[in-house]
Order: structure tokens, then sequence, then C-alpha cells
């Protein structure tokens, strides 16, 4: 009994240092990962005539299903490395401007998502999500700012009923995650070095995986092609 | 017409909990209850223990979606109305902008309404304000105070206890809703012509038909000749009436989202019209009530969006034939979902096919109305049976008495279409 205390201590031990050691070398070896993610098809972006709130909202507005960039890169694709953990923490916020939700792609970590409304007229904040519980909450023009909880993995998608072209999404991602920018790039930062997993998701072009080897201190670049659906 | 329920969602819009689960004392309401404006009735004549059993049974179908405790929703603290509470109600309602999806004056006209979608993706209409028996949580100011904390869940209607400026707005703005509209709606079963030595006047919002008694007609879907009309929009005609020597006026009060003319196509035309027998006789015997038959016309006083005030003659829906040279005229005003109307025409009859309105003669009379900006047109419609009009005496300040035999046929007429209306589901 005694004997086989000590050797569960030492097991203990030795693995709690192993991932000590594993984690720090993580934190402070890591790698960058430059995703880099393509699409050959068309964009899908149409052109809408807006005949309400026009003050606020304009008279035309564009709904953005498939944004291709410079190079063939996809926008607002979200990169992510599930299984880097410590991400930063900052939080999330995404605005109801003009109309629309910028940005059309937030990427979180579970948590806390501020929720802003800088246009001076009633939105509403309608998500649909089946990990999370749905929120439909009014954001009136004296509202200027809500928070919410999203707390599990999930892409959630946000409308608001009052303007019905009103769309963005809320990666809410454990990992280190990021948006692809205009030319579909995505840099994922403090990647522990070794075998990673690299996930990309798009909102209409679905989702793609990967195996990368991270080195410690140098950049991995790892390119994705999306196909039309 | 609202799709069932997908008990397998485990997604209730009416409950009385702050999250997701409702309560099983929901579930029992609602099959107790039923859910006015849908399809799903009130199921009070089962034994309580059926019902409690049919709610756990209903709770098998999404076992994950309960696995979770209901919360029960804390309601602020209870204000009652008063002149304050609704100007703090009615202001509330503006800056929070409810207007957008129910309209100004709460008609369900609201800019963003026709783009209103469910968590399914059907169109779904926002509710009119000034209908409280429609609403589908109930009508009590707890029902009401309670959807308005918490929405309605899976459609547009959000939630609004953290977006109103102090907790208690809740209960003004219930307070308000409550004020914008009877709690039930009083049915007419005869409708009273009053007598006057006055002009007429054309214009609906005319001093003189603020002060007219009016009677309010309730409109079913037409479902018994094809192309039918599951989900009618108007459901209710307010008429007032008055006549003098010369001529009879209608003035006819109902609301529509939107005023309409209609592509042809989608929609069509906005109308209304009013049905009598060609001649008004004593007997009992009337045309069939869905505009006559082959064996026996109708005739119709009938309004137009876009075409105005007319009369026709119908030997059925599908053969209607404008009647010419008549002396009708009319005014329409349209203002926040809100039709108002007067038809006016000479008290005794000038030409063939229309009936001469006399003192003191039970009139049979028929509406049929049409929302075209949701469609219909043609049999696409909303009607009544046939329903009873009565010139007063002139001089007679003395309320008329129904004669129960009047009441008994209008409610036995009511009842066949009701029936019908069931067959034909
Ligand atoms: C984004 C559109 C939208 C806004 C904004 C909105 N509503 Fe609604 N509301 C709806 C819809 C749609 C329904 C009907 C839901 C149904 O039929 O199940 C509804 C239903 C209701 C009901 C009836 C609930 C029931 O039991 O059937 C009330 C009362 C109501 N709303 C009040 C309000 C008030 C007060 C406001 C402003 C504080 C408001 N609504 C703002 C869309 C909206
Ligand atoms: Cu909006």
């Amino acid at each position: 009994m005694r004997k086989g205390l000590t050797i569960g201590t030492a097991v203990a031990l030795v693995t709690g240092a192993a991932m000590w050691f594993a984690t720090t070398v993580g934190a402070q070896g890591g790698g960058t990962v430059e995703v880099e993610v393509k699409y050959n098809g068309a964009p899908q972006v149409e052109k809408l005539k807006v005949n309400k709130d026009t003050e606020k909202c304009g008279t035309e507005t564009t709904i953005e299903k498939v944004v291709v960039g410079g190079n063939k890169g996809l926008a607002n694709a979200v990169a992510s490395a599930p299984g880097a953990k410590g991400a930063s923490k900052a939080k999330a916020v995404i605005d109801q401007h003009g109309c629309k939700f910028v940005p059309h792609v937030v990427v979180m970590q579970p948590g806390e998502i501020e929720i802003k409304n800088s246009d001076d007229i009633l939105h509403n904040i309608h998500t649909y999500s089946t990990a999370n519980p749905s929120i439909n909450k009014a954001q009136p023009k004296f509202k200027k700012v809500m928070t919410e909880k999203l707390e599990k993995p999930e892409f959630v998608k946000v409308t608001c009923d009052v303007h019905s072209w009103m769309l963005g999404w809320v990666a809410v991602v454990p990992g280190v995650a990021a948006a692809t920018d205009t030319n579909g790039v995505a840099k994922l930062e403090n990647v522990p070095a070794g075998k990673q997993k690299i996930e990309v998701w798009h909102e209409t072009l679905g989702k793609q995986e990967k195996e990368v080897d991270v080195k410690a201190g140098s950049v991995t670049k790892v390119s994705f092609e999306m196909k039309g659906k | 017409m609202p799709k069932p329920r997908d008990f397998t969602k485990g997604l209730y819009k009416i409950r009385t909990t702050a999250n997701k689960v409702p309560m099983d004392q929901d579930l029992f309401k609602i099959i107790t209850d039923g859910m006015p404006g849908t399809s799903m009735p009130p199921w009070a004549v089962l034994p309580d223990k059926d019902r409690w059993n049919l709610v756990a049974y209903i709770k098998t179908f999404a076992p994950d979606a309960f696995k979770e405790a209901p919360k029960k929703l804390d309601l602020p603290k209870d204000v009652s109305s008063s002149e304050t509470s609704l100007k703090r109600g009615k202001e509330m309602f503006e800056a929070i902008e409810c207007h957008k999806c129910h309209g100004t004056e709460g008609r369900a006209d609201g800019p963003s309404r026709p783009e209103l979608k469910d968590e399914w993706g059907f169109p779904v209409a926002p509710a009119n304000l000034t209908k409280r028996w429609t609403f589908r949580g109930g009508a009590s100011r707890t029902d009401i105070a309670t959807r308005l904390a918490n929405g309605v869940l899976g459609t547009p209607m959000p939630a609004f206890l953290d977006s109103v400026e102090k907790p208690e707005d809740i209960w003004h703005l219930t307070n308000y809703i409550v004020s914008l509209g009877p709690e039930r709606p009083r049915y007419a079963t005869l409708i009273t012509v009053s007598a006057t030595k006055d002009a007429l006047p054309d214009d609906p919002n005319a001093e003189f038909w603020k002060k007219a008694t009016a009677s309010a007609i309730p409109l079913m879907g037409q479902v018994i000749v094809d192309p039918r009309n599951f989900n009618p929009v108007i459901d209710l005609v307010t008429i007032r009436a008055a006549y003098n020597d010369t001529e009879v006026a209608f003035h006819l009060t109902w609301d529509d989202p939107s005023e309409t003319k209609g592509d042809g196509k989608q929609t069509f035309p906005d109308a209304i019209s009013l049905q009598f027998p060609p001649q008004i006789t004593a007997s009992t015997e009337r045309p069939y009530f869905l505009m006559g038959d082959a064996s026996e016309a109708v005739y119709l006083l009938r309004w137009q969006q876009g075409k105005g005030v007319g009369e026709a003659s119908a030997n059925g829906p599908a053969k209607i034939a404008p009647l010419q040279g008549g002396e009708v005229s009319g005014k329409v005003v349209y203002t926040n979902g809100q039709y108002r109307l007067v038809m006016k025409r000479p008290r005794i009859a000038k030409g063939e096919g229309r009936p001469t309105f006399q003192p003191a003669v039970f009139t049979p009379v028929a509406i049929q109305a049409w929302d075209g900006g949701a469609g219909e047109s043609g049999t696409r419609m909303s009607l009544t049976s046939w329903y009873y009009l009565r010139l007063e005496e002139p001089q007679s300040n003395r309320r008329f008495v129904i004669p129960p035999v009047v009441a008994i046929l209008t409610l036995a007429a009511m009842f066949l279409v009701v029936r019908a209306a069931n067959r034909a589901r």
C-alpha cells in the first residue's frame, strides 16, 4: 500500500513536471502559423436596396456571402489551432454599425462578448445556437452596450430582425484563432511547437482541417483551398 | 397558418421562465387554453390527470432540452395603470421603437413587418396590439408583462427585460398595450342603421361618424370553395350606418397592415364588399351566403383600392357583373394600418338588381374583405355568413331589442360556416 502510494506520487510528479515543461516551452517557444485560405470560385456579394432607416443604413447594402480578395484569398474565414491553449483573453466586441454587424466575423474565446449599438436606432441581437442558450434581445438606441455570455465552442449566427439583411457570425473557439483578412491570411501566434491540427471554417463554404508541424520561433505556412458547395 | 409545434425541438414560444426551458405549468396552460390565433385548440375538456400525462409525454420528445431545470422568471414589481404610467409606457414604446414591427398605433403595420421570419424560416406577422385577444400567450397583464420580459421564443419578438431603461418599464409598457384595445371584442348580432335628418358625410373622419353606434363583426377565412384562405388577415370589421330620407351610408373600419393596389401577380387591390339580397322581402329565404348562386343573385355594394365605390350583381364568386348607372359615392382613408371607408347610395333603389332600404325591416347583410397585400383575391377572402341590419324608425329613441329568433338564426348561420370550415380542413 505504502509502496503503491510512493510510485503513484512519483508518476504524478514526473508527468506534472513534463506537462509544466511542455506548456512553458510551448508558450515561450511557440511558433506562428500563417494560414492562407484560397477560393477558386466567384465571389458571392449581393447588393440590396434599403427602404427603411435610410439615414443610418444608407439606401443600399451588400450581403457578403463569399468575399474573395487579392490573389484569390478568402476573407471572413476563421483559422484556428484548437490544441493551442492560453490564447489571449481580450474581450470580444461586435458592433451594430450602419445596419451591419462589424466585424462580419468576430473570433472569441468562450466567455463574454460586448455587443454595441452605434446607430442610434433600434436593433435586436438574435443568435442561432445549439450549444449556447439562444439570445433574442432588443437593443434600443439608448442601450449602447450589452454584454452576453457565449461559453460553449460554436459558430453562432447573429441576425437583427428589424433589418432582415443584417447577418454576422461569432466564432467561439477555445484555441488560438483568427479571422482571415481581405487577402485570405490569418496569423496564429504562440502555437506550441510540434504537430498541431489547424482548422478552417467559413460560413457558406464549410470546414477543413490539416496537420502542420510547428517550429518554435519561426513561421510555418499552411494553405487551404475551400471548395464551392 | 402557424406551423404545428415540432415537439422534438423543445422550443416553446410561450413560457414564464427566464431560460429556454418551460415550466410544466406553461405546457399545462397551453394544453388547457389552446393558443389563440393558431390551430392549437384548447383541451380543457380532458380531465386534469390526462392533461398532466400529456405534459409528461410531450417532454419525452426532447429529453435533452428538459435536462436543464426551468429557471423561474422574476418579473419586476407590478405597477398598476395610471395616467403617469400610460404616459411613460407610450414614451418607452416610442423610445424603444416597437413601431418598427408593430406600427405606430400597434396595428401590425411596421416597416419591418414584411420581412419578419420565425426560426424555421416561415413568415410571421407581428401581433396587432389593439387586439389583445389574439395574443398567443394570453391577454392578462401578467401574460403580457411576461411576454415583454421574455420575448416570444423562436420568433423575431425580442426580450426586453435587459433592454428597458428601468425594470418597471415592463409594466408601463404593459399598461400602455392594455390601453390600446379591449380584452375581448364585443361582437354585435344586429347592425342598427340610425335615422337622421342631416346630410350623411362622405368623410370617414367626420365627427358624425365618431358619434355613431359601432357594431363589431367577426370575419373568417373562406374555406368552402377553392382556392381557399386558411390564413385570413382581416378578422374583424366595424360597421356604423345611418340613413335619411334619400340616402343610406355605411361606414366601415378594418385593419390591414398595408395599403395595396397590387401588382396583379403576388399582390392584389385591397377590397371590401357589403352583400344584400337584390330584393328585401319579409321571407327568411336568402340567397346562398357565398355571393349567391346560379339561381339566386346577390347585390354587392363594394369598394376596391384604386377603383373606388361601385355596385355589382353576383351569381357566385366567379360570376360578378358590375351594375352601371347607380348613384354611389364614398371616400376612403388609410392611416397607420387601418382603413376607414364610407359607401353611400340612394335609399330607394334606382335601377334593376338593387334593394330598397326600408325602416323597421330586417335586412340580411354579409361582408367580404380582401387584404390584397397578403395575396388575397377572388375566393381567397375573409367573409361572414348572413347578418341582419335594421333601419331604426325615425323619431324613435327607444333602443331596439333583437327578437330571439333573429339572434338564433344569426348564430345558427355562423355555426354552419364554422362547421363547413372545419370539414374543409
Ligand atoms: C423585430 C420585430 C419586433 C419588435 C421590435 C417588437 N415586436 Fe412584439 N412581436 C413581434 C412578433 C413577430 C410577434 C408575434 C409572435 C408570434 O406570433 O408568435 C410579436 C408579439 C408581441 C406581443 C404578443 C405576444 C403574444 O402573447 O402573442 C406583444 C404584447 C408585443 N409583441 C409587444 C411588443 C412591444 C411592447 C414591443 C416594444 C417594446 C415589441 N413588441 C417589439 C415582433 C416584434
Ligand atoms: Cu438592425
